[in-house]
């Protein structure tokens, strides 16, 4: 019969939906389970909100503030001219702009599409008072950083934006999802895990249009910790103007204690440009700029130090013992070695060490120099910390180099001439600082033989960093130092100083000028490296013009910069 | 014994229908997208269902036959009405109104076609194959007249357009010509010539039926389209796993995730809410309710019960298997109801007296 047949292919279908039921309920349930988990649950971050830098007087220099976003939610979007119209009106810019904005981001129907970021506070109020009107508007808060001083201290406060993906695998198990706000050199980026806020989120269900219907649970994103610096804004701001369209550094230290009040580098950037998305044409104008206005040049600028090396030199042919403070040399105005006249920028006749520091002759320390040996001068750099890093809690600092008899044979195979020497003595010659090793090096000579850490940071969260505020002697005599000292504040006052202009009144200024050759067609670099006494405070600074020409450019930025800061009553 | 078959039939029903008041409960909790009244409809359905069920039951079902060809012209008719001014709905024409009342015509079809190819084959007389022209008489007899009749409805309603229960006709008809005696390589020849014809029939689908089909090959080709149905589905039913997740707390049912819930998806809320202890069961009442109809088949002598009662079975067995089939993947999506489970006033009833024919085909005792 052919009910029979009938009957057995009924059977076999419902053995077979049966057999399916078992697969995709209990053998796969497990997997279908999670699949609905996943299909209601939402994760919606929170950021957290980041602390704010201050200066050293509570100034804020690192702001956050309120953005609002404007979102429009494809999904309720059903008077899309209308609401695009409106939303022109309010911005004031073109319905296209926002349409094709919209028609870019777009991706799915239950996902937000965001149409402009951080509006003004006026049009945001606007929006919300019209959200009932549009159903599918929505306007979001976030935090955005600001930069109240803007160029003031940029390159020690560095900037912030997403996470990219070096960062984000360095710093995974650190609590960063990719939506992370990080921040980029400088102060943000070295104290970013004590800046950065806590991320919160809230767990919603939502139904199948992605509208959430129940909260299930919440993590309050937590505010990050401020910081305050060791930096004094105002003269951040003095040393901006009197850098203003050159290129250079200005690094003033708290000679005691290591707290560096000033760290400016020009040119310069304004930090919100990374931040407001209407500048961010100008990026590209900043990394494109042949003068690199982003590099840090106080820590990441490689120069050689030139005259401003004789210091060392003075310091290590003392405790050597090869000269004393009496030995005297005849200046001609050059030194023969081998046939090749070494020149000297004057003919300063017989000069003993100190008056050698105050004209800064070369010939005193070629001769020096090689008395000393190539060896005992690396020796003696390295020892005031020349060629080593001097662990600023600042991101991306450079050692410098100082060459060697043993680098230059190991690494290049070739010998070392007593001319290297001559050349090495007076701070060229492949030698390479960076003007924060230079102020550190000042600082130890005018502390009698303390070296102090350089550091920015004062405070986190209102509790006061300790860390860096210890000192380490450098073993050099007293008397040595104090010698050198006699000599580079003879610059400073002897009528024929090399830094006489920086003589003023009420103020005890030192220091050493240098006019580092550079190669190529190049205007040489300036500097003055010094230190001063005031009332206030105790300061080792550099001024450094990078293709200055003549130390004497970087001698007059100096003195008005020491003019600014003692008319603000700053020293 | 007898007795005791309506009274299987009896029981299975009311508990199928029972199962699917429950899930319709929970599909319409609540909610905006389906409205508790859908709920209310449909008890109020099968009340009036039960009612009709036992009536029909006690009629002579023999009056069917008599009638069988009447209706199934009327049937034609209604279609042709349909296609010319029904109501729209859903981007198809299935709907017409009489005296307030809206129900689709094409639910109406399953039954008059299973009425006119009953009455039709308990006709026929068995041809004695002798003769120069007999084997053509039979083909063009018992295939091609038989074939005819399905057809013309079948294309009235491909054109509402609905694949589905066009194609639904079309099983009705080879499961029918089957329990004739109609020999096998007539039957499969047939089925050979429909295979040849399908990579043109291809051509003729609108372009969401071809979506849906090559969605049923590959639901990820477009997850929020056309593929999101059967992928929500599927999840529904799986993550029910054995002891579901609680009438009233399917999170794919109660969060709209599942489309059409309440009528062809009605089995992915019960799989969500009952688990897989749900799911057997009413695929197992479905299971009995079949098996016992086909008992009648067997036992009832007069020809035209017989063939009703598989045509009944044919209909039954296809829509069970072809939408639970379809809700967890293993079918495309052809739209195709639930039956005494899934929302819909004409589905309902049109069930619903067919299981008063089986009934009143099983107290009848044999004719002849």
């Amino acid at each position: 019969m052919r009910i029979k047949v009938i009957r057995i292919i009924i059977i076999g279908l419902f053995v077979l939906i049966a057999a399916d039921l078992v697969y995709v309920q209990v053998i796969r349930g497990q997997y279908f389970y999670h699949l609905s988990t996943n299909n209601r649950i939402r994760i919606v971050p929170l950021e957290g909100w980041r602390g704010r830098i201050m200066d050293r007087h509570g100034k804020v220099l690192a702001d956050r503030r309120v953005a609002y976003n404007v979102m429009v939610a494809p999904q309720d979007l059903h008077d899309r001219q209308e609401l695009f119209q409106f939303l022109a009106k309010v911005l004031g810019v073109d319905q296209k702009t926002i349409e094709t904005r919209y028609a870019q981001k777009k991706y799915a129907l239950f996902a937000p599409v965001v149409v402009a970021e951080d509006i003004d506070r006026d049009k945001a109020i606007i929006l919300e008072e019209s959200k009932y009107l549009y159903p599918s508007l929505i306007l979001q808060e976030g935090f955005k950083r600001s930069y109240p001083l803007g160029k003031n201290s940029a390159h020690v406060l560095g900037y912030v934006g997403k996470i990219n993906r070096v960062r984000k695998e360095r710093s995974k198990e650190y609590g960063y999802s990719p939506q992370s706000i990080i921040g980029y050199s400088g102060v943000e980026e070295y104290y970013d895990a004590y800046l950065k806020g806590g991320e919160g989120g809230i767990q919603i269900e939502v139904n199948s249009r992605g509208q959430q219907v129940r909260l299930l649970s919440l993590k309050e994103p937590t505010t990050g910790q401020d910081i305050s610096l060791t930096i004094d804004s105002d003269i951040q701001a003095i040393a901006l103007e009197v850098l203003e369209g050159k290129t250079g550094v200005i690094v003033v230290m708290d000679m005691d204690n290591g707290e560096v009040l000033g760290l400016t580098s020009a040119p310069t950037y304004d930090p919100n440009i990374f931040i407001d998305a209407e500048k961010q044409k100008m990026l590209s104008r900043i990394f494109n700029n042949s003068s690199a206005p982003l590099l840090n040049r106080a820590i990441k600028g490689l120069y050689p130090p030139g005259s401003v090396f004789k210091v060392l030199i003075a310091i290590g042919a003392l405790d050597s013992g090869k000269v004393t403070p009496h030995t005297t040399y005849n200046c001609k105005g050059y030194y023969e070695l081998g046939g090749n006249k070494f020149r000297c920028a004057h003919t300063h006749g017989p000069e003993n060490l100190i008056e050698s520091l105050t004209h800064s002759c070369n010939v005193y320390y070629y001769r020096v120099g090689l008395i000393l040996g190539a060896d005992m001068i690396h020796q003696y750099a390295r020892q005031f910390g020349l060629g080593s890093l001097t662990y600023i809690d600042l991101p991306y600092e450079d050692s410098g180099y100082v060459p060697s008899r043993r680098q230059r044979s190991i690494r290049r195979k070739q010998r070392w001439y007593a001319g290297d020497t001559l050349n090495f003595s007076i701070g060229q010659g492949g030698l390479l600082v960076t003007p924060l090793q230079l102020v550190r090096m000042m600082s130890t000579v005018a502390n009698n033989g303390n070296e102090v850490q350089p550091h920015v940071i004062k405070a986190i969260g209102g509790v006061a960093v300790e860390q860096y505020n210890f000192k380490r002697n450098i073993k050099i005599d007293r008397e040595i130092l104090e010698t050198v000292q006699k000599g580079m504040r003879g610059a400073v006052t002897n009528f024929s100083g090399t830094a006489h202009v920086l003589d003023l009144d009420d103020l005890y200024v030192a220091g050493k000028t240098g006019t580092a050759q550079t190669s190529g067609k190049k205007l040489n670099h300036a500097w003055f490296v010094g230190y001063a006494k005031g009332e206030e405070k105790n300061i080792a600074f550099c001024v450094f013009l990078e293709h200055g020409d003549s130390s004497h450019n970087a001698c007059l930025v100096a003195r008005e910069l020491l003019l600014g800061m003692q008319a603000k009553e700053l020293l | 014994m007898k007795r005791d078959l309506a009274k299987k039939i009896w029981i299975y029903t009311v508990l199928i229908v029972v199962v699917g008041l429950v899930a319709l409960y929970s599909a319409s909790y609540e909610n905006v997208r389906v409205p508790q009244k859908i709920f209310y409809d449909q008890l109020l359905c099968a009340l009036v269902g039960f009612v009709i069920m036992y009536f029909l039951g006690k009629v002579d079902y023999r009056k069917f036959y008599d009638v069988a060809y009447g209706f199934y012209a009327l049937n034609i008719l209604l279609l042709i009405f349909v296609l010319l001014g029904g109501r729209h709905a859903l981007g198809a024409r299935r709907w017409i109104e009489i005296a307030g009342f809206s129900f689709q015509p094409s639910e109406l079809t399953k039954l008059s076609l299973i009425l006119i190819l009953g009455a039709y084959f308990s006709d026929r007389r068995p041809k004695l194959p002798y003769g120069f022209f007999s084997h053509t008489q039979m083909i063009f007899w018992d295939l091609l007249i038989p074939l005819t009749v399905t057809v013309v409805p079948m294309l009235l309603i491909f054109k509402q357009p609905d694949l589905g229960t066009s194609l639904l006709l079309f099983g009705i008809f080879l499961v029918m010509l089957f329990a004739t005696a109609l020999e096998y390589r007539y039957i499969f020849g047939l089925l050979g010539v429909c295979l040849a014809a399908v990579p043109f029939a291809w051509n003729i689908l609108k372009p969401y039926q071809k979506d849906r089909l090559l969605v049923f090959l590959n639901p990820n080709i477009d997850p929020l389209g056309a593929g999101y149905t059967i992928i929500q589905s599927k999840i529904a039913i799986g993550s029910g796993q054995v002891f579901g997740k609680g009438w009233l707390s399917g999170t794919q049912n109660q969060l709209n995730f599942l489309p059409e819930r309440h009528t062809d998806f009605i089995f992915s809320v019960i799989g969500e809410e009952w688990g897989i202890v749900g799911t057997i069961c009413l695929v197992t009442l479905y299971f009995l309710l079949i098996y016992t109809s086909l008992n009648i088949a067997n036992q009832v002598k007069d020809k035209f019960g017989m063939f009703v009662t598989v045509g009944i079975v044919a209909i039954l067995t296809l829509q069970v298997v072809i939408n639970v089939g379809m809700v967890m993947g293993l079918f495309p999506i052809v739209g195709l109801t639930l039956p005494f489970v899934s929302y819909g006033r004409s589905s309902f009833l049109i069930f619903i007296i067919m299981m008063g024919f089986l009934l009143n085909l099983s107290k009848r005792r044999t004719i002849f």
